[in-house]
């Protein structure tokens, strides 16, 4: 590491360099650190702009249709004059918030079917194996369909459908974990010492599958936040006006023809940045959170 | 190299590229000037997925194409003899006496008799639905060409259903005739593949002139991949929405034609006091049944502003159903873009604001939902255009799309909801403003005025459609009362559309007539005239 430090005539010099030593960027960690830092503020700024944007940028405006982008509209407007940032901005704000309801639901409901079926008993496990293989072998996009529609389409439903869709992985992944930690000899004292087979998952467990669940968790974002988009763009029962990605996104494919690039371009663009955000976060939690390179 | 060699050299080189040049201009030319295709490929949409029946409805809007009806309209919508070599109507208005004309073929080679005119029209009245020929009381054959069509009472508009309401084969006709239509049109069905394409070809026996073309191609994609079918001179006709107009097509010129397919908002007209349809849906809206609300939103609209940027400059603004059609009563009139106006009104029907700038009457806030199809984005742009006008009066109008299902099912009776008419008969105007109207499809809101339904009758009863013109006007706004906007203001209607074609710059449509609601199919009304430019 040290040998990468020498100061070469053009490169920030000793005073940038110490400057990064001090914000923590020298080390490893530093920089995870504050790539985790800026995904946050990412996240978090999000919101503050659809808020700050409010409303406004969301109602037609017939006199200025069809602008590419400019200072006064980033993102350009559509064919009926409405801020294509504004409206993209209010679509992640919808993105987020699907994706962080349907994760968390997703998440939660793998960890209590992960731990359930490796720690009561055979019969549970038969089950909840069963429940994911189903899951697995129906492809995702029809399953999430069928949810929404059945549920009665809308917001509602797309939540539903995601958070009912995305928790088999994760559970393998805890089930696998729990299995592991069963053989393992603090637990097996536990449970000499008389306690119950939920009591040991509650107090002995669940604290070391704490950072799996967590980096599960967040890499479920991503998912949940792209099919969000995908059965958006299929439009299953949300009003075709609603500022959501993926209808932005549908939109825009009857524009391919006509030249109005940033009707698809820029909105696709920024909901990548976001998932990518996600992809970040988790990533470095990851390496964080695992004893083996937390320290480097 | 010597100075010779090189020159030579150079010669050779732009002899060359004369000869690229040549051949480039040569291909270019053979482009241009492009042979009569041995199909003429349309993408205009007319897929019926009832089948082609026209004692289902098939031919309705537009003509049946395949089978011929006994009158039909010009390029300037008069009247004209088809099959019928003479249509007369008796004075009382009760017997419609038609004879027709005698080489009339159906396209399997039998012959077509008064037997099969009077056939049909039983048959329509029978089937109800969306022909409607319910006033028919009985349709008796006097001799083998002539044939009487006996009504239980007056009705004007009845001739509307000898220009529309195609003749079947009494000898053909049963389940999945709509599959495999036989008729007496200029063309005959060769092959339809749902959802993807239906082939025509030229009707041997027709009696008229010829069809140019003997195959025809529809092809029966979305509007998208049909513009892209159009850009790669893959079509010869496409119908595209207004949005696209202004684009420029290689090798095709935009045919813009005149329609009366109008956009509008329907009122529910009665208050919601919990009442139920018999099938169990919500009726009336307890501010629409507002006349103020219905009027304001009436004047408060830019309904120029919509043209503009809904509709790329392509129609023109509605103040009416029949906007300059003979039936319409001018006087009805009235000059829109006038928040100041529309805001005096509700101020005067005690309308106050809020305190988030909506009004509110007696606890109840100035708000309904503007329901529009899903899939259709004009009523989309429409519905959202309106609710930002609307604001600027006080007046919240929040739109929502959803499916055709549900909006029949469900919402039709309780909210207001962006609907398309237009025909060439003022008979749509009667079952929109009549208490007698279809429910289901037509008067949804419920409208009911006892003046209106007494001139609109007396338009019916009228001994000839002459006479009928003043009640038709009367009905819409008599100086006292009407459905109009200086009456009822039971409709706020929007927009008139221009439909939009691009057309091969070959082929000659001839002149399209005023274009009924539905865009795309109605173009082929003329279809047997069209020709290749050589």
């Amino acid at each position: 590491m040290r040998a990468a430090r020498t100061v070469f005539p053009g490169s920030p010099g000793l005073a940038g360099l110490r400057l990064a030593e001090a914000l923590g960027l020298g080390s490893r960690r530093g920089r995870w650190l504050w790539a985790m830092g800026i995904c946050l503020a990412v996240f978090a700024a999000v919101p503050v702009l659809a808020w700050l944007l409010g409303d406004a940028g969301l109602e037609p405006d017939l006199l200025a249709r069809n602008q590419p982008p400019s200072l006064g509209h980033l993102f350009g407007t559509d064919s009926l004059g409405r801020d294509m940032l504004s409206r993209t901005v209010h679509g992640l704000v919808l993105s987020l918030r699907v994706g962080l309801l349907a994760a968390a639901a997703s998440s939660v409901l793998a960890l209590v079917l992960g731990v359930a079926s490796a720690s009561l008993g055979r019969a549970a496990d038969g089950v909840v194996s069963w429940l994911v293989d189903i899951f697995m072998t129906v492809p995702h996009m029809v399953l999430l369909i069928l949810i929404s529609f059945a549920v009665g389409g809308g917001a509602r439903g797309v939540v539903i459908a995601v958070a009912l869709t995305h928790w088999p992985a994760l559970t393998r992944v805890i089930r696998a974990e729990v299995l592991q930690l069963r053989g393992a000899l603090y637990v097996q004292t536990a449970r000499r010492f008389g306690q119950g087979p939920l009591a040991v998952a509650a107090t002995h467990m669940l604290p070391h599958l704490l950072p799996q669940f967590l980096i599960g968790l967040i890499l479920l974002f991503p998912h949940a936040i792209l099919h969000e988009a995908a059965l958006s763009f299929l439009g299953v029962g949300l009003s075709p006006h609603t500022p959501a990605v993926g209808i932005l996104l549908a939109e825009s494919m009857r524009h391919l023809s006509t030249g109005y690039w940033w009707l698809g371009i820029l909105p696709g663009a920024a909901l990548l940045a976001l998932v990518k955000c996600f992809d970040i976060l988790g990533y470095n939690l990851d390496r964080l959170l695992d004893p083996k390179t937390s320290q480097e | 190299m010597d100075r010779q060699g090189r020159t030579w050299m150079r010669k050779a080189a732009w002899a060359l590229c004369a000869a690229f040049v040549l051949a480039a201009v040569a291909a270019g030319a053979d482009a241009l000037a492009k042979d009569k295709p041995a199909e003429l490929v349309l993408a205009v949409g007319g897929e019926n997925v009832e089948g082609y029946d026209p004692l289902v409805g098939w031919g309705q809007y537009g003509h049946p194409l395949f089978q011929s009806t006994l009158l039909k309209r010009d390029a300037n919508l008069n009247i004209v003899n088809d099959l019928a070599e003479s249509a007369v109507l008796s004075p009382d208005g009760l017997v419609w006496t038609v004879t027709i004309r005698k080489d009339a073929k159906f396209s399997d080679g039998a012959p077509l008799s008064a037997e099969d005119v009077a056939f049909t029209f039983k048959k329509a009245a029978e089937a109800a639905g969306k022909t409607d020929v319910t006033a028919l009381k009985e349709a008796v054959v006097t001799g083998p060409y002539s044939v009487e069509l006996r009504l239980k009472e007056p009705q004007i508009t009845f001739i509307g259903h000898l220009v529309t309401l195609g003749i079947v084969p009494k000898h053909a006709y049963g389940e999945g005739y709509g599959r495999n239509p036989i008729g007496s049109g200029p063309y005959k069905l060769a092959s339809w593949t749902e959802g993807q394409q239906m082939v025509i070809e030229a009707n041997p026996l027709y009696y008229g002139k010829k069809p140019d073309f003997t195959r025809v191609v529809f092809l029966f994609t979305g509007e998208d991949t049909s513009f892209a079918a159009a850009q790669a001179g893959k079509v010869h006709v496409v119908s595209v929405p207004s949005s696209l107009a202004k684009q420029q097509v290689p090798g095709m010129v935009l045919h813009p034609v005149k329609s009366v397919d109008n956009r509008g908002l329907m009122f529910p007209m009665v208050p919601d006091t919990g009442e139920k349809t018999p099938t169990g849906f919500p009726i009336g809206n307890n501010v629409t049944s507002d006349p103020a609300i219905r009027k304001a939103v009436n004047y408060a609209m830019d309904r120029k502003a919509l043209v503009e940027g809904v509709l790329e400059g392509f129609g023109s603004p509605a103040y009416g159903v029949v906007d300059n059609l003979p039936w319409e009563e001018t006087t009805a009139r009235f000059t829109d873009n006038d928040p100041a106006k529309a805001k005096e009104i509700l101020a005067a029907a005690g309308w106050k604001p809020g305190s988030d700038g909506i009004l509110e009457k007696n606890g109840v806030k100035a708000e309904f939902t503007i329901v529009y199809n899903a899939k259709d984005s004009l009523r989309q742009n429409l519905a959202l255009a309106v609710s930002g006008m609307l604001r600027k009066v006080g007046i919240s109008a929040v739109p929502k799309g959803t499916s055709w299902d549900e909006i029949k099912k469900n919402l039709t009776h309780s909210n207001v909801v962006v609907y398309g008419f237009g025909d060439h008969n003022p008979l749509e105007m009667y079952k929109l403003y009549h208490s007698r109207g279809d429910l289901n499809i037509y008067n949804a809101g419920l409208y009911k005025n006892p003046v209106v339904d007494a001139n609109l009758d007396k338009a019916m009863a009228a001994p000839s459609f002459e006479a009928s013109i003043p009640f038709w006007k009367a009905a819409q706004w008599d100086g006292t009362t009407g459905f109009a906007v200086p009456g009822d203001a039971a409709w706020a209607w929007l927009v008139n559309l221009d439909h939009t074609y691009f057309i091969d710059e070959n082929l000659d449509v001839g002149v399209s007539q005023m274009e009924p609601h539905g865009h795309g199919w109605p173009i082929t009304a003329n279809i047997a005239e069209w020709t290749w430019k050589k």
